[in-house]
């Protein structure tokens, strides 16, 4: 049932992606891509990925198509024509570098091969001792915030910095005027978004802290959090305008909040250099588990700071900018 | 069992799916992209039952929590474009 299942999936997906290449509506590709992301995640379920499965859902499910609706309305709604010669070129290059990949795959170790490289380095060592020297059941928190601690502070940083080039080529850090869109004349209208965003609200931000703290039980952790939260944010600013938004977070706060984060995580690898051990080693914070423990709390809040932010600062800065005419 | 009903839900997911590549209206699109979020919510929730993995729940919860986000913003989209022209 689940190899049929799994095929269907695919061919859903391969169907998308033919059918995204030939819209030149923007607002119907993001549709079509936000269906992408669903159908991913079903598949990552299906090969028992929660942790991959349930990061695809918080920023699947809210933010990246919020975010790039947010960017077609300053661009335009119309792809714009490329003559016949350029998309000639595109569609050989892409051919090219397809078969490429394709070509790639053939030497790649079957589908969880025992044998496989990948297998056989460091993941045995991971999955063996975990539990023992984490003292934690989910092996993914303790690979990607110990283990691999450096890996995920690149990637925090890489969302900083993301934020960061965001808000330098959009410029000006006082929000602008609102567009038509949001006026506040809308009070009286919406009733039921309105009724339904207050119930959700409340519960989208009962249900961050939970993924944060459950991370070390089951799929969840700081990015997925952050995640759920600038979501919760992002619906308040949808449903209830721009500006009140910016009333209840400023962007001075969240960039501030931001920078933060990244400090914190970093801040706990200097903690530990400090304490004579190397960069991000918790045994420097306390003996055994225990200070795995510390150490990854500390640098998973860093992380969920960052990404709830981040989120956050993005929408703030792409709605409060006046659509081009 | 839940073979059927995750066979059940494909099926609703591929009729939906032609609907969201076919159109011909952004309104039916927006449908689609909403029923096809439910769907992915109970193929989630199926399969974490059919294996016994309970934690698939907490991925359905968030789809469940965040989903209408994508769904607001596309309609408020439609209605910031028609204000506009």
């Amino acid at each position: 049932m689940e190899t049929l299942l799994m095929i269907g999936l695919l061919a859903a997906l391969g169907a998308l992606a033919v059918a995204i290449a030939f819209m030149d509506d923007l607002l119907v590709v993001t549709m079509l891509s936000g269906i992408f992301s669903f159908t991913c995640c079903a598949i990552f379920v299906l090969f028992d990925a929660p942790d991959v499965a349930f990061t695809e859902a918080c920023v699947g499910a809210g933010v990246s198509t919020v975010l790039t609706l947010a960017a077609i309305r300053l661009t335009g709604r119309r792809e714009k024509r490329v003559g016949r010669r350029a998309s000639a070129v595109g569609l050989l290059v892409s051919t090219v570098c397809g078969l490429a990949l394709v070509y790639g795959t053939l030497e790649l170790p079957r589908f969880g091969d025992p044998a496989a490289p990948a297998n056989l380095h460091v993941a045995p060592h991971y999955l063996n001792e975990s539990a023992a020297e984490m003292g934690i059941p989910n092996v993914i928190t303790s690979v990607l915030g110990a283990y691999r601690g450096y890996d995920t502070m690149g990637e925090t940083v890489v969302v900083f910095t993301a934020a960061l080039g965001v808000l330098l080529l959009l410029g000006g850090s006082q929000s602008r005027p609102l567009h038509r869109g949001d006026a506040p004349a809308r009070a009286d209208r919406d009733v039921i978004l309105r009724s339904v965003a207050t119930l959700f609200v409340p519960m989208t931000l009962f249900l961050a802290p939970y993924v944060q703290f459950h991370g070390a039980y089951s799929p969840g952790g700081g990015f997925q959090a952050g995640a759920i939260l600038g979501g919760a944010l992002i619906l308040y600013g949808l449903v209830f305008g721009i500006d009140r938004l910016n009333r209840l977070v400023p962007e001075r706060v969240l960039q501030v909040i931001a920078a933060l984060g990244v400090l914190t995580y970093g801040g706990t690898g200097l903690v530990t250099l400090a304490l004579g051990r190397n960069f991000l080693d918790y045994d420097a914070l306390s003996a055994g588990p225990t200070g795995q423990q510390i150490g990854l709390t500390a640098i998973e809040l860093g992380v969920f700071m960052t990404v709830t932010c981040v989120m956050t600062l993005l929408f703030q800065r792409f709605a409060s900018r006046r659509s081009e005419p | 069992m839940f073979a059927a009903v995750a066979v059940a839900l494909f099926v609703t997911f591929a009729l939906a799916l032609i609907r969201a590549i076919s159109g011909p209206t952004v309104f039916d699109r927006v449908l689609s992209l909403n029923v096809i979020g439910t769907k992915t919510i109970l193929l989630i929730a199926v399969l974490g039952f059919a294996t016994d993995r309970y934690d698939f729940i907490d991925i359905a919860l968030v789809y469940a929590v965040l989903n209408l986000i994508g769904t607001i913003a596309v309609l408020r989209y439609l209605v910031g474009d028609k204000e506009r022209s």
